[in-house]
């Protein structure tokens, strides 16, 4: 199925005590579709890919990953985590395994497949970030860049159907931005589902089927890249098109 | 005639020096496995769990362990439980140590940064291989220096275990003393024998702390 929808936010809304991260987000997302997440900070957009994978917990509405219903069941969570990799900003590599063992532990633990195929399916994605001459090293010898493409390996060596990237490039020396969106923008070109919370607009323009603006934990405006930056239709989304691109 | 300080003085030091060790075992090995569930349940997220383990931790923290011996011998003797004295002591220690311990790993538990556990959830690991294999190795390894430091204390804290009348090293220098009338001597060779056990741990441990604050500056 070309139009099968593999994520379904329908009327999140999400506190944190008192305050409102999320009001009302209604989100669809169809396999195969690249989707850029931007917004000033505070806006919601971290927290919202986080809820997909329930790394937070929602208080209203629902959310549907690749037809499974996301309640509080811990087999629900289970189901849609196995469908759902996220790489994060400050990359999160666990420092006390190798680069190989970091991207063979969930698949083992979780997935409970064998030593040998674990090790050659990691080795497999770690050559596709071109990182499979350090996978006997630990993270800490690598630079943000490798351990950032680390990362993406270890995610999807759990084959997910959907990859959440949460600012993945803004723990980054400049120097080291590119290396990780050519990863992600390979990764788009191969046809992985993505959501992306990035302020790196020409991946954006590049790989993005639509661009999400959200403030103040509602999304604004969304649109096709072109659009959307050529000619965006509210007046925060101008504003804050202004601000970042500006330094462009 | 008193007997001098010789040699089956000496060994009855050495016996003594043996039931320290022994009880030292007992009470670390003992300590760091209900001291690793005092500090899994510290952590839990469950409200009341965690609320009924601080009370616990709170109360063998908050009272001497002088009390905490008297009331495992002679209380538990009261209410018809009759313990050897090792046996009584070695509880008492254990789940003192178990608080202690706790307390200690509790806090290394929580000095793992958070993006680990939610690396680990993201990977869909669950709770036993999050804990087994990414937050405990780092934690450990954490408080390696402070679970040292309580081994010391540890060892020179069962000298408090003569106070029910188990004979460990500082009761046997006592008795010894007692009877040579050279006490100078008598617990100058005690004091060695703690000094030999505790001096090589305490310098292992700063060494490891040494260690970890460089393995924290890179």
């Amino acid at each position: 199925m070309q139009d099968q929808n593999l994520i379904e936010m329908k009327g999140v809304q999400k506190w944190y005590g008192g305050y409102q991260a999320l009001r009302d987000v209604d989100l669809t997302v169809r396999k195969g579709e690249k989707i850029v997440l931007c917004g000033p900070s505070g806006s919601g957009k971290s927290t919202l890919i986080r809820c997909i994978n329930r790394l937070e917990a929602i208080q209203q509405g629902s959310i549907v990953v690749n037809g499974h219903r996301l309640d509080d069941s811990i087999k629900a969570i289970d189901v849609v985590r196995q469908d759902v990799g996220m790489v994060f900003q400050s990359f999160n590599l666990f420092p006390h395994m190798t680069v190989l063992q970091n991207c063979m532990l969930a698949p083992i633990r979780a997935r409970r497949i064998g030593k040998a195929e674990a090790e050659a399916t990691a080795r497999k994605y770690l050559e596709r970030v071109r990182i499979g001459d350090q996978a006997e090293k630990y993270p800490a010898q690598l630079s943000g860049g490798q351990q950032q493409r680390v990362a993406i390996a270890r995610a999807l060596c759990m084959q997910p159907k959907v990859m959440l990237f949460d600012e993945p490039t803004s723990a980054l020396d400049p120097e080291m931005v590119k290396e990780v969106l050519d990863t992600m923008i390979g990764l788009a070109n191969d046809g992985m589902t993505m959501i992306c919370v990035t302020h790196e607009m020409g991946f954006a323009r590049q790989v993005a089927d639509r661009v999400i603006f959200m403030a103040e934990g509602h999304i604004i405006e969304e649109g096709a890249p072109d659009a959307f930056f050529r000619n965006p239709q509210h007046a925060r989304t101008r504003q804050f098109l202004g601000e970042i691109l500006a330094h462009h | 005639m008193t007997p001098h300080f010789g040699l089956p003085e000496f060994g009855f030091l050495l016996q003594g020096l043996q039931w320290t060790v022994l009880l030292t075992l007992v009470a670390f090995v003992g300590g760091c496995t209900a001291g690793l569930i005092v500090a899994l349940l510290r952590t839990s997220g469950h409200k009341t769990v965690e609320w009924m383990v601080r009370i616990y931790i709170g109360i063998f923290q908050g009272t001497p362990l002088l009390l905490q011996l008297f009331v495992v011998y002679y209380g538990l003797a009261l209410v018809g439980l009759k313990l050897s004295a090792f046996v009584a002591v070695a509880i008492g220690f254990t789940v003192n140590a178990s608080a202690f311990l706790g307390e200690i790993w509790r806090g290394a538990i929580q000095a793992v940064p958070r993006g680990q556990s939610e690396a680990a959830m993201a990977l869909g690991l669950h709770y036993s291989s999050r804990m087994r294999d990414i937050v405990l190795p780092q934690a450990i390894r954490i408080s390696l220096p402070a679970t040292i430091g309580y081994l010391v204390q540890l060892i020179k804290g069962t000298s408090l275990a003569a106070i029910v009348g188990f004979i460990e090293l500082a009761r046997a220098g006592q008795i010894v003393s007692n009877q040579t009338y050279q006490p100078l001597l008598v617990f100058g060779v005690v004091g060695a024998m703690y000094f030999i056990l505790c001096w090589p741990l305490s310098w292992w441990g700063s060494r490891m702390e040494a260690r970890l604050a460089l393995a924290n500056q890179r």
